[in-house]
């Protein structure tokens, strides 16, 4: 079962504060919260989300701190992290 | 939180090594404890590799260490003077084979030079595409396992396919978290008669991990189907039910399941790229298809002071990575001077030869990529992507592979851009590969500078570094 915690940071996903387990990938924190469009694939235009989780696949790349192209699987939470996926319009 | 500090953008050291999963860390421990200056280079948050990889402490504290050995390994490293770059990508190497070009986690150019260079790059997933793989929720085993390892329950009903042993520790990953996995799908018939046949076999010891899976399995009743495979997965916008085919006869239907996970990967592929920008002679593993650097028993490559360890010398599991990142470092100790103990030497050889045999025959339960990957290539439907990256169809992969003169891998990805997004051909190569006609040319995927995507500044600042007279 998915591990209950009592610790959380905050972070804000496409502009919307979140809770967060402190210690976990980016990658795992949106997942968490059922998200799995991390990207726009530019050529279809479809919805990509996390594939290797290794760092190689890049299909979990977001923006972290309007750092662009941030792998999310390799990237660790912190308190006030700024994370923008596809779905913040702000497409980079 | 890692201590790991910021690099300045030109280091030097008696040896750098990239990677820091179980064989480069083995290789450094070594190395620094015979007081050798030795530079790990690593592109995750904290040293471990996908191995020993491990989430925050917190999450640690709340979900349990599942590979304790990891983090004493990572701290005895550390306590042996290495210095640790952590969150630093090796993209890749300047005309003297010596100078390892880097980002550091801000972007910022780092240039490395060393007397030694020992590439721990590791191994990757292998992936054979099929209709629908690009699909949101559809993923390899080891994103399953780590994400597993990070607390997540990452959907309620699975598949696990694909091939090999690491199937079966990952099906069981997902039920820790209460992930219902309704079927393992594995290619060849390697629990025929049955998973208890395993126990029987030349390595028990070694087997019984994988029997105790198998067991676990069983007791959740998750059918494990075998000499089957993923036919094709389903959905809109993410994975909604996956088709399961005989693979001998792909005609015929095993299941169809509605899932909103499916885990699909065939084994390990080294990744070998660093130790071919470095001039290495490579060869191609006959019984796999992938490109493998060419090395003696100890990790020297065909460039005298390049040595590759661990997976990346070919996949074969975590102890036989230890060993061979510590042979590596005994050959590299002998060569400078510092005379390592012989019959720890002897010791290890007979250690990794008996490590060898046992992969071997852990092999042999399974197909072979080399048949496989072109067997479930040649028959995927013409609109399946095959390059996820630039979604470049089958159709068009098999139209310039058959083209006057482009049956060559690379004038394939040159005339449909397959394999040239920003995965570069590390989930595509594969089926890139066995989609080629064959013919003239060469028949694998190049390695190609950067070894990663990476800001243009990370580049663009070495053209401002003095480089140093060689």
């Amino acid at each position: 079962m998915t591990p209950r915690s009592a610790a959380r940071v905050e972070v804000t996903v496409d502009g919307r504060p979140v809770l967060v387990r402190p210690g976990t990938s980016v990658a795992a924190a949106l997942l968490e919260q059922g998200r799995w469009d991390f990207r726009v694939d530019p050529v279809s235009g479809r919805d990509r989300g996390p594939y290797c989780g290794m760092g190689v696949c890049l299909e979990c790349e977001v923006t972290v701190d309007a750092r662009p192209h941030v792998r999310a699987c390799l990237e660790r939470v912190r308190e006030g992290m700024r994370i923008d996926t596809a779905a913040s319009g702000e497409d980079t | 939180m890692s201590a790991d500090t910021a690099a300045p953008a030109a280091l030097t050291a008696d040896a750098a090594v990239v990677g820091a999963g179980p064989a480069g860390l083995a290789a450094a421990l070594e190395l620094a404890r015979a007081g050798l200056d030795v530079l790990l280079l690593d592109e995750q948050a904290e040293p471990g590799g996908q191995y020993y990889r491990r989430p925050g402490p917190e999450v640690l504290d709340a979900v349990g260490d599942h590979r304790p050995e990891g983090g004493r390994l990572v701290a005895r490293v550390r306590a042996a003077g290495v210095r640790v770059l952590s969150g630093h990508t090796v993209w890749g190497v300047d005309d003297d084979r010596r100078t390892l070009l880097a980002a550091s986690p801000g972007g910022a150019a780092v240039r490395v030079r060393a007397r030694w260079v020992v590439a721990a790059t590791g191994a990757y997933e292998r992936s054979v595409p099929f209709p629908g793989w690009q699909l949101p929720g559809v993923v390899t085993p080891g994103l399953a396992q780590h994400m597993s390892a990070e607390g997540v329950r990452l959907g309620r009903r699975a598949v696990v396919a694909g091939s090999g042993p690491f199937l079966l520790p990952v099906a069981c990953a997902l039920l820790e978290r209460g992930v219902r996995v309704v079927a393992v799908a594995e290619a060849g018939r390697p629990y025929t008669p049955g998973p208890a046949s395993l126990g029987a076999l030349r390595f028990p010891a070694r087997l019984a991990e994988l029997a105790s899976y198998a067991a676990r399995l069983a007791r959740h009743g998750v059918r494990v189907h075998q000499d089957t495979v993923v036919a094709r997965a389903h959905g809109a916008d993410r994975v909604e039910a996956v088709t399961l085919t005989r693979f001998s006869d792909p005609e015929r239907v095993v299941a169809r399941h509605g899932v909103d996970l499916l885990c699909v990967g065939y084994g390990f592929r080294p990744q070998a790229d660093l130790p071919r920008l470095l001039g290495c002679a490579v060869d191609r593993d006959p019984a796999t298809g992938d490109t493998v650097p060419r090395l003696t028993p100890t990790g020297r490559s065909s460039v005298p002071h390049v040595y590759v360890v661990g997976e990346a010398a070919g996949a074969a599991g975590a102890p036989t990575a230890l060993a061979r990142g510590r042979a590596a470092a005994l050959d590299i100790l002998a060569s400078s001077g510092r005379a390592p103990d012989r019959g720890e030497r002897r010791r290890l050889a007979v250690h990794l030869a008996s490590l060898a045999g046992f992969t071997r025959l852990t092999a042999a339960l399974y197909p072979a990529p080399a048949e496989l990957v072109p067997a479930l290539a040649r028959r995927l439907p013409g609109p399946t992507l095959v390059c996820r990256c630039e979604c470049v169809t089958a159709d068009a992969v098999r139209a310039a592979a058959a083209a006057e003169g482009g049956s060559d891998v690379p004038a394939v990805k040159g005339g449909t851009r397959a394999g040239m997004g920003l995965c570069q051909a590390r989930e595509c190569g594969p089926a890139l590969e066995a989609l080629r006609a064959g013919g003239p040319g060469t028949g694998t995927v190049p390695a190609r500078v950067p070894l990663r995507p990476l800001p243009l500044a990370a580049v663009l600042e070495l053209a401002d570094t003095p480089g140093e007279d060689v």
